[in-house]
């Protein structure tokens, strides 16, 4: 103290400053975690360690690591992230909320990668705003060393958050940094099976795991919030726990693309199908086995009908008439009525096989199918006008 | 062709005498220096390639004032050149310095798209020049492009506010190398819109310093009395003014009409929209290139539609005229735009969207439909006519309101007085919370990278702002610095335009898609602080003057804010009778007169709308009337309110049912000529006669129950209130306080000047409303209040 003056303004502080706060077990503790000195200050880590043979849901985690990289890459249309796997980082962030901009923070930031023959995940978490540099600094090196990164939907949330925090903080992002994210691949794949593509759903459907007291994803901001400002970190677990689970589905997932790619043996009829959809823009004919595939082990519904269509253009396309042929008739007679079949059908007959009795009656059983179906009217109409067209032909014809 | 037009005008007996004055500007030449030696001779050919060989001497100014690293605002009228004082050295910045940004702001975002075309057109030869705008019409895929590519930006204040700033990291390049933001139609950014703006900018200052970078402001603006003012209040730094222009001027005549006057007991005048259409039709006829300006979009539709029908030739085709206003879709808009530059427009019917710069050409004549508010915005829109050679006109018809009568009578003054003040109030404190919030989201609020003192926002300690936003629960504090703490968006819920945002949409209940299924149709959207007045349960709304009824209305806080309404067929408008107290919070200023005490301060105004009268279409006859249900809405803004001593109001009379009456119509004379002074809307200013002690704080009374109150009030204290529409004021009490002696003299001109009996709604308002005797009582009072 140099002067009285300064004593008085330090007491004069300390009287109005805030209310202490009470006092609360720290994070570390009930978190089970941590603190380590980053160079830009303390960081809370919470690290976990799991076998190779740990089985998350049904799946195994170490299938991950023999997951053809290059292969996956392609179908996800994305940068091989090398051809090793055991290099990748998977990543996954908790944010203070879904709004983009300057104003949202990666509050917790999990990843997994391979150490040996363990999966390691470890959570970096910031305890208050001011630990941010913290936490950006103990980033750098895991996304510098990892031969890439492994995301469900990182492109659209967690990458573009981490660069504007970067950015922010006037720190160099590593833009070359090879991705690989899960989510457009999974919605080619499972949009057959699953009602959405959300990572729990496809944990429940795909990965068979069901998870027991999850902290619903709306609400993790407000359980930060909470914890900001009154210090107890006790309902974060479940944060936590979260954030853990959805880094260890990343890893089972991408083993699930692995096996799949690899041999499609062991899948069933909706997956195959599915996987048809992902080979499609890489290898047609694997893509069409998968089709076949699909169909002969039974599918069944509005995913069959959707297969046999898409089938069936393809088909046409390599003028597999027969093939084609018996795929829109399966589709005209086993499914809900749709317009496609009738109208390729018809078409086959009026200008394939120049039948235009055929395309005719094929055209008039259509309208009238369509009209007991409740038809759109554009539909009707559409027949209607097929039907007198090829009525002018055949007059014309005789 | 036009004069003899104009001489016709003048000496024809039906349009003669409604003319009251008539003033001649003489041309005058172009003042023109060489180009400095330090433009680029790329830029110089470029400029001779557009037929450019010299620059008048404003551009020549400007020029040398940026070169030199001050912020400059250039003041010269329309059609002068004024871009070019900043494209000249936006271009030369690009060309010289390859990693140089620039950022453009114009208001709208059919004016940056003018610009890029002109900017274009000029750049054409240079080298290194990326220019897009960027707004909301910027589709999403091509936006991380033109984030990416671009060297100069063209955008509006709102997209910076919701869509750059908050994502300050995607256009880090951007804030890194700014080098010039250019802001033009300065003279818009007035009121809550220019309070605004100035914490936008001051928000586009902080992230400029957080990349390191310190933009020179260059602005442009119409002629208003304070333009380096107001440029100060919005960049918070000095500006340099240019406000002698080089540019020449062709030669023109204003003229001012005033309609004829058809019932002189109740001083009506004929309608000024069928005389403003008359005139347009005669000038049309005459293959004169005219362009109308209309108050409102209803008035530009009838306007419109009478115009067409008078210039049909034989085979109906009025395509010569066209409509022009917000409403009209994008396409549409450049349609006419690009119709009018060619010629195969010959007239257009406007609003004031076409005030602002848009490249139209040059016409003829500007017919002005009704006083725009402003004498900044007459000039305006009378120099939307005019040629920089040859002769042009302007024809302002005035409209029975108080303010247009005042200024067709006293031309001295429209001609004699220097436009109005801009006034812009930044730290409004609900417009400055919002903007905190913004900024907060956008990098958190602490001290600056030296440490020290926390930030300051303007002038403003902001520290108790942020601890009451830290109580809120949006702000966190961590370390020094608070931190944006929630999930929300806050730009989101911050309108620009207006101080709250909370809007109404009204939905036609009746509207069906081409398949006759049932769709929600917005037609409309309605300001909170109108909604209870104009879409009450029963009111009739009117869409493009087609009769909406209004049949519920959602306000509540946890509900969608909807008015539902379906189209009917009735021959009657509603006029909605509201209830109304003004409250005293706090004194800031005083001022005694002899006879009157004049005070300013903060008021806490509740209004609540509890009935409405049916009003028959045509005849104006009362036809009905309702009772609706609605909430008490309160504002707290400021005011200058004045109260008359006793011994005055005995001197001018023993009644006080008069005194009343004559204070009422004193009242709406007040509040109608107030803007002249304060370059707003009407509907910025609000009026109330109540009472300095009111009886019970915080209960409503209608002006019937008022008068009731006033009438056996023990004391007799009446007090004229006028106050800033705005919730937390945007700076218009404080200047009603300074100007109030002017504006009582000015309303005694009125009163002389009004050839009505018994008052009218060109001066006290309609006689039936203030009484036989309240136009005699008010001029007997004026004259004691000025002296």
């Amino acid at each position: 103290m140099q002067s009285l003056d300064e004593l008085r303004r330090v007491i004069r502080r300390i009287e109005t400053g805030r209310p202490p706060r009470l006092a609360v077990p720290p994070a570390d503790q009930v978190l089970g975690g941590e603190l380590v000195e980053t160079g830009a200050g303390p960081l809370l880590v919470v690290r976990r360690e799991y076998p190779l043979t740990h089985i998350h849901g049904r799946q195994p985690l170490a299938a991950a690591f023999a997951a053809p990289l290059d292969l996956l890459s392609a179908v996800a249309r994305a940068a091989a992230p090398a051809r090793d796997p055991r290099g990748l980082l998977f990543l996954d962030t908790e944010a203070t909320g879904l709004a983009g901009g300057t104003g949202t923070y990666a509050f917790l930031v999990g990843v997994g990668h391979l150490d040996g023959d363990r999966v390691v995940v470890a959570q970096y978490f910031m305890r208050d705003f001011d630990e941010e540099p913290a936490l950006l600094t103990a980033l750098v090196p895991l996304l510098e060393q990892a031969a890439g990164v492994v995301t469900f939907n990182g492109s659209g949330f967690d990458l573009p958050l981490l660069e504007t925090r970067f950015v922010l903080a006037r720190r160099r992002w590593p833009t070359l940094l090879p991705h690989l994210d899960l989510l457009p691949p999974a919605r080619r794949v499972f949009t057959l099976r699953c009602a959405d593509c959300r990572l729990t759903t496809l944990e429940r459907e795909v990965i068979g795991l069901e998870r027991e007291d999850d902290v619903p994803g709306a609400l993790i901001p407000a359980l930060y919030f909470d914890f900001l400002r009154s210090r107890r970190a006790a309902p974060l677990a479940r944060v936590f726990d979260h954030n853990r689970h959805d880094v260890l589905s990343l890893v089972a997932l991408l083993g699930w693309f692995g096996r799949a790619l690899a041999a499609h043996d062991h899948l069933g009829a909706e997956d195959l199908a599915g996987l048809g959809r992902l080979w499609e823009p890489v290898d047609l004919e694997r893509a069409l086995a998968c089709y076949r595939a699909a169909l002969t082990a039974d599918l069944a519904g509005p995913a069959a009908h959707r297969v046999r269509l898409r089938l069936a253009r393809w088909e046409k396309r390599a003028a597999r008439w027969d093939a084609a042929c018996a795929l829109w008739e399966a589709a005209r007679d086993h499914d809900a009525f749709d317009r496609e079949p009738w109208e390729e059908i018809a078409k086959f007959h009026e200008h394939r096989r120049r039948d235009l009795p055929a395309a005719r009656a094929i055209v008039a059983q259509a309208l009238e199918v369509a009209d007991t179906a409740g038809a759109a009217p554009r539909v009707l109409d559409a027949f209607t006008h097929r039907l007198s067209r090829l009525e002018r032909r055949l007059r014309r014809h005789r | 062709m036009l004069g003899e037009l104009l001489d016709d005008l003048l000496t024809s007996p039906s349009t003669g005498p409604c003319i009251t004055a008539t003033r001649h500007f003489a041309p005058r030449p172009p003042v023109l220096v060489p180009f400095p030696p330090s433009l680029d001779p790329r830029i110089a050919d470029a400029l001779r390639a557009r037929g450019i060989h010299e620059l008048y001497s404003h551009q020549a100014q400007s020029w040398e004032l940026i070169e030199k690293g001050h912020h400059v605002v250039v003041v010269t009228p329309t059609a002068s050149g004024k871009t070019l004082c900043y494209n000249l050295p936006a271009l030369q910045a690009l060309l010289l310095q390859p990693d140089a940004r620039v950022l453009y702001l114009f208001p709208t975002k059919a004016l940056a798209q003018d610009q890029l075309a002109e900017l274009e057109a000029l750049a054409k030869t240079l080298p290194e020049m990326r220019m897009f705008t960027y707004d909301g019409d910027t589709p999403q895929d091509a936006r991380r492009a033109v984030r990416a590519r671009a060297n100069l930006v063209l955008t509006n204040p709102d997209m910076l506010h919701s869509g750059i700033l908050p994502h300050h990291t995607k256009w880090a390049t951007l804030f890194q190398n700014l080098r010039y933001v250019v802001i033009d139609e300065l003279h818009a950014y007035r009121g809550v819109f220019g309070s605004h703006l100035a914490n936008l900018l001051r928000r586009l200052h902080r992230i400029c310093r957080h990349y390191g970078s310190a933009p020179q402001f260059i602005m442009a603006s119409a002629t208003i009395a304070n333009p380096g003012e107001l440029a100060r209040r919005l960049v918070g730094e000095h500006v340099e003014e240019i406000a002698e222009s080089g540019a020449p001027t062709g030669d023109k005549t204003f003229i001012c009409y005033n309609p004829p006057v058809v019932n002189p007991d109740l001083g009506i005048r004929a309608p000024y929209l069928g005389e403003a259409a008359k005139l347009a039709i005669r000038l049309l006829r005459a293959r004169i290139a005219t362009i109308v300006f209309a108050q409102s979009r209803l008035a530009t539709e009838v306007l419109l539609t009478s115009i067409k029908n008078g210039v049909a030739d034989k085979t109906g085709d009025s395509g010569i005229v066209r409509g022009y206003r917000g409403g009209y879709l994008p396409t549409r808009r450049r349609a006419v735009e690009k119709g009018l530059r060619e010629g195969e427009v010959l007239g257009v019917v406007s609003t004031n969207a076409l005030e602002l710069g848009v490249d139209i050409g040059h016409l003829d004549v500007a017919v002005l439909a009704g006083y725009p508010g402003a004498i900044a915005s007459l000039w305006q829109q009378a120099g939307r006519a005019g040629r920089r050679s040859g002769s042009s006109a302007a024809i302002f018809v005035a409209t029975s309101a108080p303010l247009d009568q005042f200024m067709v009578t006293h031309p001295e003054y429209l001609f004699g007085t220097p436009p109005e003040h801009a006034r812009v109030n930044p730290d409004n404190p609900f417009i400055l919370v919002n903007h905190l919030k913004c900024a907060a989201f956008e990098l958190p609020i602490g001290p600056g990278a030296a440490g020290g003192e926390i930030e300051k926002f303007g002038d403003v300690d902001v520290r108790r702002f942020l601890a009451a936003l830290e109580d809120e629960g949006v702000l966190h504090h961590a370390g020094s610095r608070w931190h944006w703490a929630a999930e929300t968006y806050p730009a989101d819920h911050v309108s620009l335009r207006t101080v709250t945002s909370d809007n109404f949409v009204v939905i036609d209940t009746g509207a069906r898609d081409a398949t006759q299924t049932k769709r929600r149709q917005i037609i409309a959207e309605v300001d909170w602080g109108s909604a209870f007045a104009t879409i009450h349960p029963k009111a009739i709304y009117l869409v493009e003057s087609e009769p909406y009824e209004v049949q519920e209305l959602c306000w509540r806080e946890d509900e969608e804010k909807v008015a539902y309404v379906k189209r009917v067929q009735v021959d009657y408008f509603t006029d909605a009778i509201s209830a109304k107290g003004v409250w005293i919070l706090q004194r800031l200023a005083d001022q005694a007169h002899p006879v009157y005490l004049a005070e300013q301060g903060e008021v806490l105004v509740a209004e609540k709308v509890v009935g409405f009268k049916k009003i028959k279409m045509g005849t104006l006859e009362n036809v009905g009337s309702g009772e609706v249900e609605l909430p008490q809405q309160e504002m707290q803004t400021t005011a200058a309110w004045l109260t008359v001593t006793p011994e005055a109001l005995a001197r001018v009379s023993a009644s006080r049912e008069e005194l009343i009456d004559g204070l009422r119509a004193v009242t709406y004379l007040l509040h109608h000529l107030a803007p002249i002074f304060l370059l707003c809307d009407i509907r910025d200013v609000g009026s109330w006669l109540g009472d300095t002690t009111p009886a019970e704080p915080g209960a409503v009374a209608t002006r019937e129950s008022t008068k009731r109150r006033l009438m056996s009030a023990e004391r007799f204290n009446p007090t004229i209130y006028l106050y800033d529409s705005h919730a937390g004021g945007i700076g218009l009490a404080e200047r009603l306080f300074e100007i109030l002696p002017d504006l009582l003299r000015r309303g005694l001109e009125t009163l002389h000047a009004c050839p009505c009996r018994f008052g009218c709604p060109s001066c006290v308002g309609p006689v039936n409303e203030v009484g036989r005797k309240a136009k005699a009582t008010a001029q007997a009072l004026l004259r004691t209040l000025v002296g």
